[in-house]
């Protein structure tokens, strides 16, 4: 996911575990799917992780600091002299998936998921058009007179 | 029984094939040829002499003996190997998970179909996130309608064929206005293109479809979630923008003029 530009996701953890069954599908993704994923998104970094006795699972980690807009190099949120953060903001969130008996294709597809996600919280949408300046030519009253 | 029939229609058309020549090794060539499971296979039984039976592990050694003609009933059993065949066709694609190969022609097809063309990837160069502009427009993409502005964000169902950060142009554009001038589009307005960036493909929160019938002891739960992409609108073409700087009253009097002609045409 990129908001104005910059990738949202800043570390995948991939978590296995090299004895358990669970993981067979998540060692094969290694093997096969993950160098590939790699280089598609060298932005982010990912990071493996041996959990012996354990399922495995992808982490994500959100980005944390205000993402500055990646191509005015100055935050959209100052414009009117005064600072919204409400879109530069990062949320510092965390993401995890539980890949235990999947196949590699699939955890492909979470990983996949999980690097296209904005990372904000997933709630019911109020509307599909979210703006701040929903009036163009002046919201009519019953006192515009044309 | 499957088996059976699969080698009933090849040993009947080979039969006249090799009726002068039937020896056991050629037939046996003939059934191992290579097979090429993606070709439909009513075209398959549809050729006369090139027949092949789709799965080689139907073969077996008895393939002589099995002659005996049942051809009343081998015409049915054609056809009834086609629907098994294409519904093996089918399932096998739904289980690799819908995964269709669309070459770049179909994918711009399809994208303009719905209703956008992807341009490409977004460069760092670009300079493509600017202020506020006062000009709306009208769009549809699929089967919905939004009014946008510059720098809104859209919801829309996933589109296929665009990453993230992908720069896209939406050019179903019905109306496109601006404080100075409006377009009403028959039905698109045909010059008019709108930019927007891609920014997210992302789940829907999880809906619970609950089913219940009362009394009748039945009650059924599903949970959905729906695949949406967020786009960012960046910039609307084919209209006169509006200047920054405050123009004098009597050439905004004028201008205001030829605004109401269009909406009462």
């Amino acid at each position: 996911m990129a908001l104005r530009g910059v990738w949202q996701l800043q570390k995948l953890i991939v978590s296995y575990s090299d004895w358990g069954g669970s993981s067979r599908g998540i060692r094969a993704f290694m093997e096969l799917h993950l160098p590939a994923f790699k280089e598609k998104n060298p932005q982010l970094e990912v990071v493996d992780e041996l959990i012996r006795g354990q399922h495995p699972h992808l982490k994500g980690f959100y980005r944390k600091t205000p993402s500055l807009c990646a191509f005015t190099a100055k935050c959209f949120c100052k414009v009117q002299g005064r600072i919204y953060f409400a879109e530069c903001t990062g949320n510092k969130n965390q993401r995890t998936i539980c890949v235990k008996n999947m196949d590699p294709e699939e955890i492909l597809l979470h990983a996949t998921r999980l690097r296209n996600a904005l990372g904000r919280k997933v709630v019911k949408l109020k509307t599909r058009h979210v703006t701040k300046h929903p009036s163009v030519q002046g919201t009519w009253t019953t006192d515009v007179k044309f | 029984m499957a088996n059976r029939r699969c080698l009933h229609t090849l040993s009947r058309r080979a039969w006249t094939l090799f009726s002068t020549n039937t020896s056991i090794p050629s037939l046996r060539t003939l059934l191992s040829l290579p097979i090429q499971p993606n070709k439909p296979i009513a075209s398959q039984f549809g050729r006369g002499v090139t027949t092949r039976c789709p799965h080689p592990r139907y073969f077996s050694s008895n393939s002589e003996s099995e002659d005996v003609s049942e051809d009343d009933d081998d015409e049915d059993y054609d056809e009834e190997m086609d629907d098994s065949g294409e519904d093996e066709s089918v399932g096998n694609s739904s289980a690799s998970g819908l995964k269709r190969e669309y070459s770049p022609e179909e994918r711009e097809a399809e994208a303009a179909a719905i209703g956008y063309k992807v341009v490409g990837p977004l460069e760092r160069s670009d300079r493509v996130f600017k202020p506020y502009e006062a000009v709306f427009a009208v769009v549809q993409i699929g089967s919905h309608q939004f009014k946008v502005s510059n720098g809104d964000c859209i919801f829309t169902e996933r589109l296929k064929f665009c990453e993230v950060n992908e720069k896209l142009i939406l050019n179903k554009v019905l109306l496109i206005g601006s404080s100075t001038q409006t377009i009403i589009g028959r039905p698109i307005v045909p010059e008019a293109a709108v930019h927007a960036v891609v920014e997210e493909h992302a789940l829907d929160a999880k809906v619970i479809i609950f089913k219940k019938k009362r009394r009748k002891n039945y009650r059924r739960t599903k949970g959905h979630r729906q695949e949406l992409t967020k786009l960012r609108i960046t910039d609307i073409q084919g209209v006169e923008k509006p200047e920054k700087i405050v123009t004098a009253k009597p050439t905004k009097a004028a201008e205001k003029k030829p605004e109401k002609v269009p909406v009462t045409a």
